[in-house]
């Protein structure tokens, strides 16, 4: 279903010159699966979905969605695919029914498939109460809601979702895992970006830890915990990471060592 | 493309905005309560400054001769004919102290007015009515001496004024000398009659007014009094009015009514249009930024081309709604003021009746396709901002920009004709008001070229919109904070082999603000042949290589790569030798066109004759190196390297060629020389595109120089034309050495196959210019 290979995107950046948001990432996610993409704030997460829902150009590398390449069939990935993020918002001065039924109608769904189905979504969502309300009026997991279901309104077979439940309460967050759970039942396959361990235990069949736009580790919990012989998640994660920028640091040291030596060598 | 997105964006957008009370108050309520509202401010400061009356303190009103007194006896002014309207407006008040000093009397004067009691003080001066009377008598002994110096007299108006016992008897009462001059000279310095002074404080604008009115009064006093004293000498006042100029106006009321509103509704209504796309462009699409919205859309199945037009049509409306309801309002306001100053002014009925209704559909013709350039500039410049502020700080340059285009049109001495017909939104105005006015065949024969100008540049806007939403930049909101140190330290390190497109505009504007000053700087200098090889290799060199070359150095990793040496193939080589002789007779044309459309004017004339004769007594091989191998390598490194060069990456070749044209073009000192070289830098571009390079420009633009240069100079230093080209040139009456039209033409279809030469590319150059385009 989702195919990423040696994806790689850079920015231009005045402090650094270059910024590598992504470097050489590579995944794939298959059918009825939900794949937790988990890093720290700044590791490339939004990068990497931004890219598979085709907003961002890859610098280099490729990625493929429902057999659809991202750079030369973005048409047709955007077809296939339901973009959910924190940063994704409604319409304030639309009313939730016209926002999902506007969303719908982009995707082409012909009136009556589409009545249906927005029946349908707003049932299984329970939205049905939130209808006429305007999206200035709604609250922060009201909107999510609303963002869920004109992203899952045309029945896409891949789904993103980029730290959807940031900003959510518990009560709605739980919900939201609901349903994203639901929709795995369905058969979707799921992409699920998150910095929060509890969500990807209880949700994610397979796992990616991102930081610092590299993939440091890939794989199920179960392979990740006997890789890393730690059970409990979170402290996995926070063992990779710091083992991580220990050893970025020891190379930078060693370029200072490096340095120094050839310095003290040429006087 | 896919219609229905756009279709669905459009109806999204509109409703959106139309759900905006902020935009609905903008665009609706306030246009139709503003003009209103200053309509009756206006009516209202008319009226006050119709009534308020201005006072004047009179001193030495005794002085005033008796037989026309400036006021009655009740102190007001004496109403004569034309002074009705000024009754209200002027309050005289006599001084009625004991004072008679004069000193004192002006401390008394300059107190009044320091303190505000009067808006001016008239001294009338002991000597004022004696002044007068003098005069008269001036004008006699005036006339006495012509007679004797034999001038044609007027016997019966001499003797008139002779036996007039009315003057005689005006003589006896307020003249106490019966003093004659003796001489003419004596008798013109008495002419000035300094019996009247003011004093006032001028800085204010009752003063100001005070003296206008004071002005008037004694204007139309002035004329009665000469009128009495001519009446009384025999002598009819008409003959200083010796012509009455009869005019037929041939202009139909209805043209006439037309023609004030003709020049402001256009102003009026594109200003609005600007601003009424302006504002929704913000909101859809910096603000849509802010709101996370634009994302939200940017991952729909609408490609980024539909989402532009649907939000550009929704700006369009918007626009031209803004535009409408502004013009309806401001019209309707300025009609019923017109109505009611008509009733108290009737001529003004005609000059400002209600404008014709054909005139409004012309103006809303207009409307239509400058609302599209404006629409989408202000989708592009509003997809620049990263924030609605930010967005807003963006209207002025765009305001800048199109503020003069649309107020050339207004200046009383510009007509349509085919040059101001080719600027952009001026010329479509141009055209309007043709139709306005009833000017058809005028307006039937500029309109295509008004449409084609007005295509083009919707067509460019469209494109700059569509270009600026298919970047990834379109997303990103939120600002940037800016660090000198770091930008500059980033455009070090980050040194590409070329440059980039914004250090090639950079360096064209770098260019061109160096030559304005230069060329101020520089000033009139001697016009010498030492003079003129000094400033131009100060200007080619020192102004236009120079930035270029320091830029390319700082700037790019590889100097030569910046500039485009690059050794072009053979065949290319000797196309450009063969294209630079066959392009001269069309460059010709082209440049004599130019010039038939817009004249060149009796001082540039003057200068660049007086330029031309030094230049052709000059040694050919100094003026061949000077204006064709000098300008050729420093313009083509400029212009076809590394501006070209920068604004080619990332495929702009389009950008590359013509804004590489039009900082060519704007180089160039003389507007007939700028328009011709715009043309020939975009035919330049094309083949610095495909040969890779710019050697082949380089001799291209070297030999076409030094064709013109050259044949100028052979002509004006009494050259014969060799028989051998007779089948090519011809000597012109003038003189001068010409193309003949067979070799005009047939060079022309040899240009465009040698063109076609160029165009065919080797495999080694179709990859470095692949290589120079990523």
């Amino acid at each position: 279903m989702v195919e990423v290979d040696q994806l790689t995107k850079s920015y231009p950046d005045l402090q650094t010159g270059k910024f590598v948001a992504l470097d050489h990432v590579s995944f794939s996610v298959g059918e009825g699966e939900i794949f937790g993409l988990l890093g720290p704030n700044g590791a490339g997460k939004t990068t990497a979905l931004r890219i598979l829902s085709t907003v961002l150009q890859p610098t280099s590398g490729t990625a493929s969605i429902n057999g659809f390449d991202v750079t030369k069939h973005p048409y047709e990935v955007r077809h296939s695919i339901g973009f959910v993020s924190n940063n994704t918002a409604i319409y304030e001065r639309m009313t939730a029914w016209e926002m999902v039924e506007y969303f719908g109608k982009l995707y082409g769904l012909e009136q009556e498939r589409l009545e249906q189905r927005m029946e349908t979504v707003f049932s299984q969502l329970q939205m049905n109460e939130i209808r006429d309300i305007a999206g200035a009026r709604m609250s922060t997991g009201m909107q999510q809601k609303v963002n869920i279901a004109r992203a899952i309104v045309h029945d896409p077979p891949v789904l993103v979702f980029d730290e959807a439940s940031l900003g959510l309460d518990v009560l709605v967050a739980r919900a939201l895992l609901e349903i994203i759970s639901k929709l795995r039942d369905e058969g979707k396959c799921i992409i699920f970006s998150t910095h929060i361990m509890r969500e990807v235990e209880r949700l994610c069949d397979r796992v990616g830890i991102l930081h610092r736009g590299k993939m440091l580790a890939y794989g199920t919990l179960a392979e990740l915990a006997a890789q890393e012989q730690e059970s409990d998640f979170e402290e996995l994660f926070f063992r990779m990471l710091k083992n991580s920028d220990a050893q970025r640091e020891a190379a930078e040291g060693d370029k200072n060592v490096v340095k120094t030596v050839s310095l003290w060598g040429n006087s | 493309m896919n219609w229905r997105h756009i279709q669905l964006i459009f109806q999204r957008e509109m409703s959106d905005q139309l759900r905006d009370r902020r935009t609905l108050f903008t665009i609706t309520i306030l246009p139709l309560l503003l003009y209103p509202f200053i309509g009756m401010l206006m009516t209202q400061v008319a009226q006050f400054k119709r009534d308020s009356s201005v006072s004047i303190q009179v001193f030495g009103l005794e002085n005033w001769p008796k037989q026309l007194p400036l006021l009655d006896e009740n102190g007001e002014l004496q109403v004569r004919p034309g002074m009705e309207s000024l009754v209200k407006g002027v309050t005289f008040d006599p001084y009625d102290g004991s004072e008679t000093d004069r000193e004192a009397l002006e401390k008394l004067a300059k107190e009044s007015i320091d303190k505000d009691r009067y808006d001016l003080v008239l001294f009338v001066e002991e000597n004022f009515r004696e002044k007068l009377t003098k005069r008269l008598k001036a004008d006699e002994s005036a006339s006495s001496e012509s007679l004797s110096a034999g001038e044609l007299p007027d016997q019966s108006a001499a003797e008139d004024t002779a036996t007039d016992p009315g003057v005689e008897n005006l003589a006896a009462e307020d003249t106490p000398s019966q003093e004659v001059f003796a001489d003419k000279e004596e008798a013109e310095r008495s002419l000035s009659n300094d019996g009247l002074s003011i004093i006032a404080n001028l800085a204010r604008d009752k003063s100001q007014l005070a003296q206008r009115r004071l002005g008037d009064v004694i204007r139309i006093w002035q004329k009665e009094w000469t009128s009495l004293h001519l009446t009384d000498a025999g002598v009819n006042p008409k003959v200083f009015e010796p012509i009455n100029l009869q005019a037929t106006d041939t202009a139909p009321t209805a043209v006439k009514k037309a023609m004030l509103w003709a020049k402001i509704l256009p102003f009026v209504m594109l200003i609005w249009a600007l601003t009424g796309a302006f504002y929704p462009a913000i909101d859809l699409c910096a603000g849509e930024k802010e709101r996370g919205t634009l994302e939200t859309l940017l991952s729909s199945p609408a490609r980024r081309r539909e989402i532009v037009w649907g939000k550009l049509g929704t700006i369009f409306v918007f626009s031209v709604a803004s535009a409408l309801l502004n013009l309806f309002s401001m019209y309707l306001t300025a009609s019923l003021i017109v109505k009611q100053l008509a009733a108290a002014s009737p001529g003004l009925q005609e000059a400002l009746g209600p404008m014709p209704f054909h005139a409004l559909g012309w103006l809303l013709l207009l409307l239509i396709p400058m609302a599209a350039i404006f629409s989408a500039l202000a989708l592009a410049v509003a997809a620049l901002a990263r924030s609605t502020k930010e967005g807003q700080y963006y209207l002025m340059p765009l305001l800048l920009v199109t503020l003069p285009l649309v107020a050339i049109p207004m200046m009383p001495s510009l007509e349509m004709n085919l040059g101001t017909s080719l600027l952009p939104i001026s010329g479509a105005i141009f055209l309007i008001r043709a139709f306005i006015e009833g000017r058809l065949a005028e307006a039937f024969v500029h309109m295509p070229f008004v449409l084609g100008v007005t295509a083009t540049c919707c067509w460019f806007s469209i494109r700059w919109a569509i270009r600026q939403f298919e970047s990834e930049s379109v997303m990103f909101a939120g600002s940037e904070r800016w660090n000198l140190r770091l930008w500059v330290h980033h455009l070090w390190r980050a040194r590409e082999d070329t440059a980039t497109p914004p250090e090639a505009i950079l360096c064209g504007i770098i260019i061109i603000v160096a030559l304005f000053f230069g060329r101020i700087m520089a000033g009139a200098g001697t016009p010498t042949w030492l003079f003129i090889v000094q400033s131009t290799i100060v200007v080619q060199v020192g102004l236009i290589l120079t930035p270029c070359l320091l830029m390319a150095t700082l700037l790019t990793r590889s100097v030569r790569k910046s500039l485009r040496i690059h050794r072009p193939q053979t065949s290319h080589v000797l196309a450009a030798i063969a294209l630079g002789f066959c392009m001269h007779p069309s460059y010709m044309l082209l440049a004599e066109a130019v010039t038939q459309i817009y004249q060149v004017g009796d001082d540039t004339k003057a200068a660049l004759s007086g330029f031309e004769g030094i230049v052709t007594s000059a040694p050919l091989w100094g003026v061949i190196c000077v204006f064709a191998l000098l300008p050729a390598l420093c313009e083509e490194t400029v212009f076809r390297g590394f501006i070209f060069g920068g604004l080619l990456r990332q495929k702009g070749v389009l950008r590359a060629i013509i804004v590489s044209a039009l900082f060519f073009g704007f180089v160039h000192p003389v507007l007939q020389q700028s328009i011709s070289a715009c043309f020939m830098g975009v035919l330049l571009g094309f083949i610095a595109w495909r040969t890779g390079g710019i050697i082949c420009t380089v001799i291209i633009h070297a030999i076409n120089n030094a064709l013109g240069i050259g044949y100028a100079w052979l002509s004006a230093n009494d050259y014969e034309l060799p028989p051998a080209l007779a089948w090519a040139m011809q000597t012109e009456e003038s003189g001068a050495w010409g193309y003949t039209e067979t070799w005009v033409f047939v060079s022309m279809l040899l240009s465009i196959a040698l063109l076609f030469v160029i165009a065919r590319r080797s495999t080694e150059t179709q990859r470095f210019i692949q290589a120079e385009m990523a």
